[in-house]
């Protein structure tokens, strides 16, 4: 994945609280070729940016119920590239008119110790998965095209098999909180992607 | 009955001098702006332009239509005087465009027929026209004017049915699945129906028959680990191995794993 977002508020000892608004959705194998040509107009423009990312997921069981989890990610394509590691809150249950799914968002990089650090933290690895795709970008806004594929034998990323014949597409874009009016402009650049992908806020709850 | 005549005559030979004095000024800032702020300029800007010059082409031709303007065909302008000097009140009227009223300028300013080359092509169009005889001329007529509403009216009235018929298109190629969507937000945002559950066939059974393994290293068990759960530790040199089962194993080595406190030790 790209390097995290370069904050240039200096920091002062506490952190920059970022939200990230999340817009997702999919399209079709078939329908691909279409969804990106669309993005490549309405986009800013730059060479057509792909990558190859494996992702695994720590889990850090504590006695409430609520896991903590952290994401840990690195580029197969670019091997030395650092780490990216992520943590997403909740996502906040703000007014429904809202049109993007909000989450607290912090970001930072890390070396390659990162999975051998995170375990002896003390958390397990819930499960990995490889993702590839495309990359663009329109001012703040991001939108990413990935095929997920599931591990087959855990550490190897060559042997992977995709979960769906569709490509995940997610918009989203990462600010400071409080600053609303990114949801006004996500969903007009949503809007422009219909009929191909219908983007909306779906929230990852009701599907557990 | 002269002087009533002659009178008309000055009257709309001055409206007719102010119209086009109007135009050339609506010309002159059009071509301003199409020299010099061409980057800004705007298509719906230009054609308002020209829009503005053939309303004011159409006023000129209504005066000139006008029962009350005498026929201008009728009269006649004689050059009286030619001279190469420079005239300067000639100069002031025409705003320094016409500073000498010479032999160069006459035919120019005082023409009455056509340049020869236009003549010219006049002519060949005439003798073509008259070449293709009236039967054919008046069947190439019709064409235009049935292509020419046609096209109006395919313009003007947006059909509903061939909306109908481009919606029907799409919904046979539907581009996305919502199951899909489903699918992989789930996937994403928790891993489902990634390894967490095992899913049955191409995994090796192996991985699910592994035994507990030794907790790697003493430090490991004077880290707090909140509420002592069950599950199992493995240090590979790879990646880290995991457990098939989800939820807690019966916990075989005896660890001493104190209460967590609320406050990760390593929380800043």
């Amino acid at each position: 994945m790209e390097a995290p977002p370069v904050s240039v508020l200096p920091i002062t000892g506490g952190t920059i609280n970022m939200m990230e608004y999340l817009l997702q959705g999919s399209v079709l194998d078939q329908a691909l070729e279409s969804l990106l040509h669309r993005l490549r107009g309405l986009c800013d423009n730059m060479e057509p940016e792909t990558f190859a990312d494996h992702e695994l997921v720590y889990l850090l069981k504590g006695q409430q119920g609520n896991p903590f989890l952290l994401r840990a990610r690195r580029s197969l394509s670019h091997p030395t590239v650092p780490w990216h590691l992520r943590y997403l809150g909740q996502p906040e249950v703000g007014d429904k008119s809202r049109h993007a799914l909000v989450r607290n968002c912090v970001d930072v990089a890390a070396s390659h110790s990162l999975p051998d650090f995170l375990n002896e933290m003390g958390f397990r690895m819930d499960h990995e998965f490889v993702a590839k795709g495309h990359i663009f970008r329109r001012g703040v806004l991001k939108v990413v095209v990935s095929k997920l594929s599931r591990i087959l034998v855990p550490g190897n990323t060559e042997n992977t098999e995709p979960l769906s014949l569709s490509y995940l597409v997610e918009l989203s874009v990462l600010a400071p909180a409080g600053q609303d009016t990114m949801s006004e402009d996500m969903r007009s650049f949503a809007e422009q992607l219909k009929p191909l992908v219908h983007l909306e806020k779906i929230d990852p709850k009701r599907h557990m | 009955m002269q002087q009533r005549e002659e009178k008309l005559l000055d009257a709309s030979v001055e409206s007719l001098i102010s119209r086009v004095a109007h135009l050339k000024n609506a010309l002159h800032s059009f071509i301003y702006k199409l020299e010099n702020e061409y980057e800004r300029l705007t298509w719906p800007s230009v054609l308002d332009n020209f829009a503005l010059l053939s309303g004011q082409l159409n006023t000129i031709n209504k005066l000139l239509r006008n029962e009350k303007t005498p026929s201008f065909r009728q009269q006649i302008i004689i050059p009286l005087l030619l001279s190469p000097d420079r005239d300067e009140e000639l100069a002031k009227l025409t705003e320094q465009r016409v500073p000498v009223f010479s032999h160069e300028i006459v035919p120019d300013h005082l023409r009455t027929k056509p340049d020869p080359e236009v003549e010219e092509q006049e002519k060949q169009l005439s003798a073509e026209a008259a070449r293709i005889g009236t039967e054919v001329a008046q069947k190439q007529i019709q064409t235009l004017n049935k292509l020419c509403s046609n096209l109006l009216e395919k313009l003007n009235n947006p059909r509903d049915d061939r909306d109908a018929d481009s919606a029907a298109i799409r919904q046979n190629k539907p581009s996305f699945n919502p199951a899909d969507t489903n699918a992989l937000v789930a996937a994403v945002g928790f891993g489902k129906g990634l390894s967490k559950c095992r899913p049955p066939g191409p995994v090796a059974p192996g991985h699910t028959g592994q035994g507990p393994m030794m907790s790697g290293g003493p430090t490991l068990q004077q880290v707090t680990i909140g509420g002592g759960s069950g599950q199992q530790q493995g240090m590979g040199p790879g990646a880290p191995q995991q457990q098939g089962q989800p939820g807690k194993m019966p916990c075989n080595i005896k660890t001493n794993i104190k209460a967590a406190s609320s406050m990760h030790p390593y929380n800043r």
